[in-house]
Order: C-alpha cells, then sequence, then structure tokens
C-alpha cells in the first residue's frame, strides 16, 4: 500500500488527526523556544554539519580508532555487514552468557534489523523498557515517531492496553496512575533480566566510549543492573572528539523535545567490574548510502525528530502510513535507498516545502533530496496511469503559452458557473474538505497588462 | 554450539573487512573537522541566577544552603519519610544503609534516598556532571526513589564545550550529565515526573 492510501485510513478519524497534527507542532513550536535561547544556534548546526561531512569522509579510520580504544577498555567489539549477522551476533552473545531476559532501551536499528522477533523466536524475553516502546510493545505495533513511538495512542487505548496486560484498573486514561504503573511493571523487569540492550547516540573515535541519551533513565536500570550490556550502532554514529559532544548534545534535546538537555546522558567508557559491554558495529546498508553522492548527507542524521514534527504531511498522516522503520521527511530519504520498489512512494509525501530542512539541526538539505528521490523514481519504477498521463498533459500545456491561457479562461469559467457536483467531483481532491478560491477580476496576465497601461 | 560460535567468529571478522572495505570505495574526498570559535557562544550572564532557573525548568529542586552545617536537617525536612539512605557526601551523615563497590547493585531496589556530590553544573540546561567517582555503584543515582545532589555555587560552567574541557581529564569508567527527576510524556504528550529512573532531584548549592 501506498503512503496516501494508509494516510486516507488514519485520516478517518479526523478528531484524532487534528490531535496529532496540534501535539506534534506544540513539540515544534517548543523546539523553536528552545533553540531561540541559545547564542549561536546556527553556528552550532554549522558545526555539526561541518563534523558529521568530516566523519563520512573519515568513516574507516574513526570506526578503526574508535575499535582499539573501545577494547583497550575491556569493552568487546563487533561487526555487522547485515541486519541478520546483527541479529545473529546479538544472540551469540545473550546464549555464550546463558541469557533468557532482556531488557532494551529505545534504538531504532534494532527496529530496522527486527531483533525483537528474531530473539523471541530463539526462546528468549525481550521487554522495550521506554514507556512508549512498551506501549506499542503491548499492543504489537511499530513506533509511528523515532522519540514518541507512541504519538498515534490516545490515553484510553493505553489505558486499554494497560488493563488487558499489566491488569491496572480503568482510570479513563489517568497519564500518572498509568506511568506509575508502567514503573512498577518495568522495575521488575529490570530486577529479573539478565542481559540488557541499548541503543547508541554517539560514539567516540578518540576515547572508544559512547553515550547514550534518555528522559526515563531506563537505559540505564538495564545497563546497570544486568551482567552484560549490548549497544548496537549504525556506522554513522561515530564522532571524532569527545569535545565534538558539546555541539551535538546542545542541539539535540533542543531539536527533538524542547528540553535544553535530555534527562540522562550517560558515558559509557568502561565496563563495571564482573560485568560484559559488547558493542555491535552495523552497516546494514549503510555503505551503499554513502556512495550515493546526492544522499551521502542523509547519514547526518542524529534521530532527533524535528522534521516529523515539522511536516505538514507527518502530522496529518501519522507515522506509521509510511511503512518503514523511519517515517517522516528523514525516513523518506534512507527507506528509498534499502528498496526503491517498496519505499517509492515517500519521497511524494510531501510538499516540498523546505521546513525539514530548516529545523535540522545537522543541516541535511531533506526537501531537495525527496525531489531529487523523485527523479530517480519516476524513471525506474513504474508510475500509476493516471498520475503519468496527468503529468504529461501539464508538462504541455505549461510548455505553451497560448494553451494554458486558454486551459486558464476554461478552468475559471467551470468554477465560476458549472454546478457544484461536477465542481467537487472525485477528481478535486483539493475540494474534498475545503472551498476552492473565489475566481475575481480574470487572471494575473491581464491584471499586469491593465496596470501598465493605467501607468 | 560450538561451530555455530565458531562460525559466527568468522562472519565477524568478515564483517569487518568488508564494512571497512565498503567505506573505502564509496567515501568522498576528506573534509576537514570544523574548529569550535567558543567565542561565538560567550555570554556575559549571571550563572548561578541562571543555573537555578534552568534546573527549576527541567523539573529539578534547587535550593542555596547559607551553612554546610545545615546540610542534615536541611534534607530530613526536604525528605522527613526516608529511611533507607545511601549517604556518598562526607558533609552529611543521614546514611543508614552502607554500600561498597562489592555490593549487588539489585540491594539497592528499595533505596529511598540517594546523596551524592556533583563535580560542577552547567548553567545552560541546568544539568550537573556526576561520575563513578562520587558512588561506587552505577544504578545508585537512577534506581534510588530520590535524589539530592550536593554542588558549590563555585563549581558553574557556561556550557557544554566548557563542560567537556573540565572532563577531559577525568579517569574514563562512567558519568553522566544528569538534569532533573526521570522524566516521560509518552501518554498523549502529557509530562509526567518519575518514569523508570528517580522521582525527584534535588540541588543542595553550598
Amino acid at each position: 500500500m501506498s503512503h496516501s492510501d494508509k494516510a486516507e485510513i488514519f485520516n478517518k478519524n479526523e478528531a484524532k488527526v487534528n490531535w496529532h497534527d496540534k501535539a506534534l507542532w506544540f513539540v515544534r513550536e517548543k523546539r523553536d523556544t528552545a533553540a531561540h535561547k541559545v547564542k549561536g544556534w546556527e553556528y552550532l548546526r554549522e558545526l555539526a554539519s561541518g563534523i558529521k561531512a568530516n566523519v563520512l569522509s573519515n568513516l574507516d579510520e574513526y570506526l578503526i580508532e574508535f575499535e582499539a580504544n573501545a577494547q583497550k577498555n575491556g569493552i568487546k567489539v563487533h561487526w555487522a555487514s547485515t541486519a541478520e549477522e546483527h541479529n545473529k551476533i546479538v544472540h551469540s552473545i545473550l546464549s555464550e552468557t546463558n541469557a533468557k531476559k532482556v531488557v532494551k532501551s529505545k534504538s531504532m536499528l534494532t527496529e530496522e534489523c527486527h531483533l525483537n522477533p528474531y530473539l523471541e523466536n530463539k526462546g528468549i524475553e525481550v521487554i522495550d523498557t521506554d514507556l512508549g516502546e512498551r506501549i506499542v510493545q503491548l499492543a504489537k505495533e511499530a513506533p509511528s515517531h523515532i522519540v514518541l513511538p507512541a504519538i498515534h495512542k490516545t490515553k484510553e487505548e493505553v489505558d486499554e492496553l494497560f488493563q488487558k496486560h499489566l491488569g491496572t484498573k480503568p482510570s479513563k486514561g489517568n497519564p500518572e496512575y498509568l506511568t506509575n504503573e508502567a514503573r512498577k511493571h518495568l522495575r521488575d523487569k529490570f530486577l529479573k533480566a539478565d542481559a540488557a540492550i541499548t541503543g547508541v547516540n554517539f560514539a567516540i573515535a578518540e576515547t572508544g566510549g559512547f553515550v547514550v541519551c534518555t528522559n526515563e533513565g531506563n537505559a540505564d536500570m538495564g545497563a546497570h543492573l544486568t551482567k552484560v550490556h549490548i549497544a548496537c550502532m549504525g556506522i554513522e554514529k561515530i564522532i571524532p572528539k569527545e569535545s565534538h559532544l558539546g555541539v551535538f548534545l546542545r542541539l539535540l534535546a533542543r531539536s527533538a523535545t524542547g528540553q535544553p538537555i535530555t534527562t540522562y546522558s550517560s558515558h559509557f567508557n568502561k565496563p563495571a567490574s564482573g560485568t560484559e559491554m559488547h558493542i555491535v558495529i552495523v552497516d546494514n546498508g549503510r555503505t551503499e548510502q554513502l556512495s550515493r553522492e546526492d544522499f551521502r548527507s542523509s547519514l547526518h542524521c542524529i534521530r532527533c525528530g524535528a522534521c516529523m514534527n515539522t511536516c505538514p504531511i507527518y502530522r496529518r498522516s501519522g507515522g506509521h502510513s509510511y511503512n518503514a522503520t523511519i517515517p517522516g521527511p528523514i525516513g523518506s530519504i534512507l527507506s528509498p535507498g534499502k528498496d526503491l520498489t517498496k519505499h517509492s512512494s515517500l519521497p511524494f509525501a510531501s510538499t516540498l516545502c523546505g521546513s525539514c530542512t530548516n529545523v535540522c539541526p545537522v543541516k541535511i538539505n531533506i526537501h531537495e533530496q525527496l525531489y531529487k528521490w523523485r527523479q530517480i523514481i519516476v524513471k525506474d519504477v513504474k508510475q500509476p496511469f493516471i498520475k503519468k498521463t496527468t503529468l504529461k498533459i501539464v508538462g504541455k500545456v505549461l510548455a505553451q503559452p497560448k494553451l494554458y491561457a486558454i486551459f486558464g479562461k476554461s478552468a475559471r469559467w467551470l468554477i465560476t458557473y458549472a454546478p457544484r457536483f461536477m465542481v467537487y467531483s472525485r477528481l478535486n481532491t483539493w475540494g474534498k474538505s475545503r472551498e476552492l478560491p473565489k475566481i475575481e477580476n480574470g487572471n494575473f496576465d491581464q491584471w499586469y497588462k491593465n496596470r501598465n497601461k493605467n501607468g | 554450539m560450538v561451530t555455530l560460535i565458531n562460525g559466527i567468529k568468522t562472519e565477524i571478522k568478515m564483517g569487518r573487512e568488508s564494512i571497512l572495505n565498503s567505506i573505502k570505495r564509496h567515501k568522498p574526498a576528506l573534509v576537514l573537522v570544523p574548529e569550535i570559535n567558543l567565542n561565538l557562544f560567550s555570554e556575559d550572564i549571571d550563572l548561578l541566577e541562571t543555573f537555578k532557573h534552568n534546573v527549576e525548568l527541567v523539573g529539578g529542586n534547587i535550593k542555596d544552603l547559607e551553612h554546610l552545617n545545615d546540610l542534615n536537617s536541611v534534607i530530613k525536612k526536604l525528605y522527613p519519610k526516608a529511611e533507607r539512605i545511601v549517604d556518598e557526601v562526607s558533609a552529611s551523615n543521614l546514611g543508614t544503609v552502607l554500600i561498597t563497590k562489592e555490593t549487588d547493585p539489585h540491594t539497592l531496589e528499595n533505596v529511598d534516598l540517594a546523596i551524592i556530590k556533583a563535580e560542577f553544573g552547567i548553567v545552560e540546561n541546568g544539568s550537573v556532571w556526576i561520575s563513578e567517582d562520587q558512588f561506587p555503584i552505577r544504578v545508585l543515582p537512577f534506581i534510588t526513589n530520590d535524589l539530592v545532589i550536593i554542588l558549590s555555587k563555585k563549581d558553574l560552567c557556561l556550557h557544554m564545550h566548557d563542560a567537556y574541557k573540565i572532563i577531559s581529564d577525568r579517569k574514563r569508567t562512567f558519568g553522566l550529565f544528569i538534569s532533573g527527576p526521570s522524566k516521560t510524556a509518552d501518554i498523549e504528550q502529557c509530562l509526567v515526573i518519575g518514569a523508570q529512573g528517580a522521582m525527584s532531584l534535588t540541588i543542595l548549592l553550598v
């Protein structure tokens, strides 16, 4: 199903769409407030973009440096070319330590690799411990947003889920009660877990350490209560020096939620005595994206989600409509690189307004890349007949001023005089929930000529 | 089982080489790392007042102590019900639970209050840097129900760039910037304080 088909399903519940739209816009506004308080914000974005460009141009050397320094500190480093290799490695670490119960904090990479079902098939219990992720896990769904995984769920839906799975009392969706019940439930899971899996926000070549950011404290609860900590990272998470964290940590939370910094920014450099720390470095299509000059900078992404919060299409279509691990504008330039046919509708899920590019903390030219993917897709992937024919006609009309004038005139006449059922027919998707503007005083051409005459 | 593990080990090696080779083939020409001009971030602001404001912004409590001797009584007043207390600060003596590096972290499950010292605070975001040097068990600041952090008023820096300069020579094991209590807004964007970590954070300035 294409993005627009799935978006149509999401749009059936108008009240929910309106809430979703406003809630995310509110997060975008909080981002603005936070950003405007920082002196040199634009300079910070430039630095972040510059550092990431350097990283990509020297990525192999930085990974080797990172590995050597991590190993010096007693961290075990693993490499996986594909999702399957990643899953096998994680499973082998777990089975070597006889771990049966795993607590996991947020990691989009493990979502991308479908680690949970892989481990569950091997008889291992995997509990997502970020509240939003736990909610979607209980609902047997995927996250619909990379920072706010359960943004598509109402509090009443969460209430029902918790009644069913955690045995809570009906509370009409009281967020404080539900969060507290989840806290108790997850505490129990943390205390009984054998191993913890976390993502990685930044890995530092110079020190061999890595940083994990959360607001809930779930990554740390898992990592410090278990004997085995496995951190999974894409190759692009590397940064050269620890001092560069100053740039990225100032940008990340402000761009994501408007907080000046996440509650916890934990710096892991050495395993605690008697415990193991593993890092799995994963490619899974990233080096291929690195080879595409036009799309390379999509690997700058630090997963803040700002492009989703600001996107008029994302806000009104919901994350699940994208049918991809990473939804929204950034997902729409990453996913076609993985499977062009499956994700061919995503670069069209945009107005190309450029708002994503404007808020991106690492200055990825997202809307330009969306446009570039479109050009590749119309060549390589078969387009629907109506779309192809319409665009052909429009192309011809726009190329010939006389034809354009005739079309314009007839359209203006039709909108004014044709019966409503014709103007607002099925073909007019714009008119589905809006009125067309009133036509007044001819067209621009006439107005311009008259204006010249009148001096 | 052994062959399986061996099989995976060969693959791991292949993974490493193939990833590095692929990067070599595909990476662009070297782009230099930008120098950071810190002058562009300097601000002439009241460090203490801004820090206090930002601690409250991130949901923390902050209190200015007049005398270091008040520490015990102030903490008792703030957390009158706390019974199981881990106290890692020499200036106070409220500890009822003693922990060492050998303590099983699971036994901290019911700790009501932990008192630890921060190395310094960061004005721009109301966070403080704490590290393993100040608490023998890593899980302590997360698993405790409430957390009190003692910070010297003199130890404030303006922004994260300065913060990383201060910790550049540390013994790198485990440490973190912590700002306010644990929180979540995962249910309909309603902010709830007290997710999986500490339910409250109080910073006491001395």
